[in-house]
């Protein structure tokens, strides 16, 4: 077991998701608890037509105050879940970059993190933009297979295009991320929403901006923690 | 490859870091799964703002 490699990596997803917290706190959490103040208003009053789907058309039938989260505070929840999540995908590029034969370092660090990026937040953005809260959403089960699935294609596909370098494997790298576009991600019957669209549309820029220099930050502290201190595992 | 000082391919064989490169995704995927997709009521909530934040379906 490589054991520098797997601390140096969740030191840095670590570092990452503390940087990530007051990044979301510049505008992607004053976004949400704006479009907060939206649950309950709308949703309720087209679903007549919609009875079918009433139960997934619904935007937040549970009440977000009185939620069963973690004592913490909603900033002590977000910096507590920010931690665990940097580790989390710090993990997984740190597995990519052993299972590919690749050394994550300082100068590539940051095309690690925009690889990141474009996996597991442009591409899914691209046909399900990040939703606020009492925004009108599909079926969630169906929402989350289409973004784990998007997100698989588009690592597959990067793979084919960056790592190999035959001109089909890049061909069938562009159809893999394309696909899920092109197959189209769930979408609600009913478009109306309570929440303004100028919000929407804030928050769509803003979260794919503060995920990026999260992914930012994320790739080239991996490089440089594991180069300082997991290189010499890396070596025969 | 360029003649950089540090090599951008790691030459220990591909036995030798298996186990940390299965061991690394599944903690990672698990932790991922925990953060943004799994239903359980405290973990929803108090991941509410990230998965919102992160655009992982949500609601």
């Amino acid at each position: 077991m490589l054991v520098k490699y797997l601390l140096a990596t969740i030191v840095a997803g670590l570092f990452a998701g503390i940087l990530l917290t007051p990044a979301m706190y510049v505008r992607n959490v004053p976004l949400i608890l704006h479009a907060e103040q939206f649950e309950g208003e709308g949703g309720h009053s087209h679903e007549s037509d919609h009875a079918a789907q009433g139960a997934a058309a619904t935007p937040h039938e549970h009440a977000e105050e009185a939620g069963a989260e973690l004592p913490l505070g909603r900033l002590g929840n977000t910096l507590l879940i920010n931690l665990v999540a940097g580790a989390g995908f710090a993990l997984v590029t740190g597995a990519a970059a052993l299972f590919l034969g690749r050394r994550i370092t300082l100068q590539n660090g940051v095309y690690w993190g925009l690889a990141g990026f474009f996996i597991f937040n442009f591409a899914p953005a691209f046909s399900l933009a990040p939703e606020l809260p009492a925004m009108p959403a599909a079926d969630l089960a169906a929402r989350q297979t289409w973004w784990l699935v998007t997100v698989l294609l588009t690592a597959g596909g990067l793979y084919l295009i960056v790592l190999k370098d035959f001109i089909w494997a890049k061909i069938a790298g562009i159809a893999l991320i394309v696909a899920p576009h092109l197959y189209g991600a769930p979408e609600p019957d009913n478009l109306t929403s309570p929440v303004p669209p100028t919000l929407a549309s804030e928050f769509a820029v803003s979260t794919l901006a503060t995920n990026l220099f999260f992914w930012a930050v994320l790739g080239i502290s991996l490089g440089w923690l594991l180069q300082t201190y997991a290189q010499s595992e890396l070596e025969v | 490859m360029a003649a950089t000082s540090t090599s951008n391919t790691i030459s220990i064989p591909l036995a030798s870091r298996m186990a940390t490169a299965v061991v690394s995704l599944l903690l990672g995927v698990f932790i991922i799964y925990g953060v943004g997709m799994a239903h359980s009521d405290m973990l929803h909530d108090t991941a509410h703002d990230t998965r919102h934040s992160y655009g992982f379906p949500c609601h």
